[in-house]
């Protein structure tokens, strides 16, 4: 049984298309990354996986049932624009979105503090939401998603606006809930976030899928000819046979290798008049899969020059 | 029921806790008490206590108005009688006017009364006062003069002084069978015009509190729980609770402060002019009466995205209230007519002029009822439209909808 099942979804406003012909499934267990540039979709799809809007045609499936508002007491959404109540006291507000998503107040009250114990805001329990800094507003909300404990949590670009140290505070906290067997949705166009997390993306451009399936299994269809370098020293092995194409940030090259060469020659080069201390063979970047699927799916100018925020 | 409740209480929380409801709660029955009593007080005090000279060649005619003038009953005057020293008496004038421009000058004006040319035209009457806006004075001695000439007139028809006393004295209508019938007009005023301030203002209240859920972007996170009407119905159960808890607070304030024995002074005491029925009614009406309104700007939330745009849709919460307040003035002439009756059943003006009229005359319980049932229907259809507007709307903020696009966000699901 899947947890979420869109089958060929579409959805438009006015004129504008937001999601044309949307499908995938989410595994149970699984951390589910759906990318895409801004204004790609992300959103307006999550909206209709949790009922906000109603898709014009096509299925989605909760839980392996036709959607129905009951199934969302298993579910936890956090949207892309936060929003609390600006004057309510912190524990106040959870213990309210906790009510409503069916807690005891008592039950909700404990969980909170809990969990604000957890992600290291027990200060602000009794101050009221506007006093707060954003990143800890954040963390109020990215609680009150969880309090209820739902079986598949939904987030919409959790990790935006966060600092570094939060961004991998969230980022932890989500692998952790997937290890109890939680499922995770979360959106990003931040493609490096989902390399690290996620075990099944998909890809939307233009409210078109571009690419779906597990991590695993998209990288392996691309040939391991991306030759990381880091040096110091001469950097004429840049002119070597075996490289199609690279990048010199100035100690710091990205080289895409020519169809079957072998990295270990450009190795042997490069040491021999640079003196190297990182060398990495490895599969095209997300990002680097993402940016040639939207060139060759759409020929016109303006598509394939698409900006990807990275 | 369950998560109407919840936001119903938050709401209702919220709002009694903040300052602002304190201050309403505490200030306004301070300012009105203010009001009623300090001008009571100063409706007792106002008395024309004016210094005023009369030039009158007709020594008679000038004693007779002086004392029709003392004895006026709100009056306190002091009259000073002066005869014009010369045949034309500029000299006279003159003194006087130097008296009222001058800024040391105790007089508020004079009366100049010049003879008439022929013996059977009434005299010329000349008032120069300090201050062109002393009315009160003024009305006093037409009055007075009035009256004068009125006793001078029957005298000289041969009517004796006691005959003309008898004549003018006032007249008293005895009103005790019906009850004081204007204390009971006052009462139904009151209540109509308390109604009027509380729907006025928690109707925009409830309208604000459905769009802080827009400002600050909360309802994505209400929707992907709650339902769009259970939201709403739990915003006007909120704010409405807020708005009874209030008006009780002011009323067990106007009891406590009605029932000391300087009130009784004041209003006079004895009879309570407020029926327990009319209070009966006042309740279920400001229910009703709030429910319609909150709904309406529950609507107008809805279509809404900010305080500014509410504030350009709010004649269509205020239009209904003006009209009520237009109709109250033909029910108060014919509180049974058929317009009376029609206009009372319709719903946005029911909870104010069905009221009223109960307060001025029998309704028939058929229409009572009627009024009922209409008002439930009228809420729940608004509702009905007002959560799916909610639900669509909210969506697709950033632009203001036009009404074919409201209409079609009624077909959405």
């Amino acid at each position: 049984m899947s947890i979420v099942e869109l089958q060929h979804v579409r959805k438009a406003y006015d004129t504008k298309i937001a999601v044309a012909d949307l499908s995938f499934t989410i595994e149970p267990g699984s951390m589910f990354g759906l990318l895409g540039p801004n204004g790609s979709g992300k959103t307006s799809s999550i909206r209709m996986i949790i009922g906000i809007t109603v898709p014009d045609s096509g299925t989605i499936s909760l839980f392996g049932q036709p959607f129905h508002r009951s199934l969302l007491k298993r579910v936890g959404y956090l949207p892309e624009e936060r929003g609390l109540y600006k004057k309510m006291k912190v524990m106040d507000q959870l213990t309210f979105l906790g009510q409503l998503h069916g807690l005891s107040a008592t039950t909700a009250s404990k969980r909170a503090h809990v969990w604000c114990e957890k992600l290291q805001i027990t200060e602000a329990i009794h101050k009221k939401t506007e006093e707060l800094s954003k990143g800890m507003q954040q963390k109020i909300q990215f609680i009150s998603t969880l309090l209820h404990e739902p079986e598949l949590i939904i987030m919409d670009e959790p990790f935006s606006g966060l600092d570094p140290v939060n961004a991998v505070l969230l980022m932890d906290t989500l692998v952790d809930l997937r290890k109890q067997g939680r499922t995770i949705l979360f959106s990003t166009h931040r493609m490096d976030q989902v390399e690290k997390l996620c075990d099944n993306i998909c890809l939307i451009h233009n409210s078109h899928l571009v690419l779906s399936g597990s991590m695993r299994e998209i990288k392996s269809r691309y040939p391991v000819n991306r030759v990381l370098i880091n040096f110091t020293g001469d950097d004429s092995f840049l002119n070597h046979s075996t490289i199609h194409s690279a990048k010199n940030y100035g100690g710091h090259a990205e080289i895409r290798l020519k169809e079957g060469a072998d990295a270990q020659a450009l190795l042997a080069a490069a040491i021999v008049k640079a003196r190297v201390t990182r060398f990495e063979v490895m599969e095209p970047t997300l990002e680097e899969i993402f940016i040639e699927k939207v060139t060759e799916t759409s020929q016109t100018p303006q598509s394939a020059g698409v900006h990807v925020n990275a | 029921m369950h998560n109407i409740w919840l936001i119903a209480r938050r709401e209702y929380l919220e709002r009694i806790r903040t300052k602002a409801f304190l201050v309403a709660t505490i200030l306004i029955p301070l300012l009105m008490g203010g009001f009623v009593f300090g001008s009571g007080y100063l409706a007792s005090r106002t008395k024309s206590s004016a210094h005023i000279v009369v030039v009158s060649s007709d020594a008679n005619f000038a004693a007779d108005l002086k004392h029709e003038l003392l004895t006026g009953k709100s009056s306190s005057m002091t009259v000073d009688l002066l005869a014009p020293s010369t045949s034309n008496g500029d000299d006279t004038r003159a003194t006087l006017d130097q008296n009222l421009t001058s800024k040391h000058g105790d007089l508020t004006g004079y009366l100049w009364i010049t003879p008439p040319s022929q013996s059977n035209t009434r005299p010329a009457f000349t008032y120069v006062p300090r201050s062109a806006g002393d009315v009160t004075t003024e009305d006093d001695l037409s009055a007075a003069i009035k009256n004068v000439i009125t006793r001078e007139g029957l005298t000289r028809q041969g009517m004796g002084a006691s005959d003309i006393d008898a004549l003018m004295a006032p007249v008293v209508i005895d009103t005790s069978k019906t009850g004081d019938s204007r204390t009971a007009f006052g009462a139904a005023y009151l209540l109509f015009f308390l109604m009027y301030m509380v729907i006025m203002l928690y109707g925009m209240n409830t309208a604000r509190s459905i769009i802080e859920e827009k400002t600050s972007r909360v309802f994505e996170v209400m929707l992907s729980t709650i339902k769009p009407d259970e939201m709403l119905a739990g915003k006007i159960l909120g704010v409405g609770s807020v708005g009874l808890t209030q008006i009780a607070v002011w009323m067990l304030a106007a009891a406590a402060l009605g029932a000391t024995p300087f009130a009784t002074n004041l209003i006079g005491g004895g009879h309570a002019p407020i029926s327990a029925t009319q209070i009966f009614f006042f309740v279920i009406y400001f229910i009703f009466g709030f429910l319609v309104y909150s709904s309406i700007a529950a609507a107008l939330g809805a279509i809404t995205n900010s305080e500014q745009e509410l504030q350009q849709l709010n004649m269509f919460l205020v239009l209904p209230l003006a009209f009520c307040f237009l109709m109250i003035f033909v029910i108060t002439r014919a509180p049974d007519s058929t317009l009376a009756q029609i206009v009372s059943l319709i719903p946005f003006c029911s909870p104010l002029l069905m009221n009223f009229r109960i307060s001025l005359t029998t309704v028939p319980p058929w229409q009572i009822g009627l009024s009922f049932v209409l008002m439930s229907l009228t809420i729940v259809s608004i509702l009905w439209v007002a959560s799916r507007i909610y639900r669509v709307g909210i969506l697709m903020y950033g632009k203001k909808p036009n009404l074919s696009e409201l209409l079609r966000w009624l077909k959405y699901s």
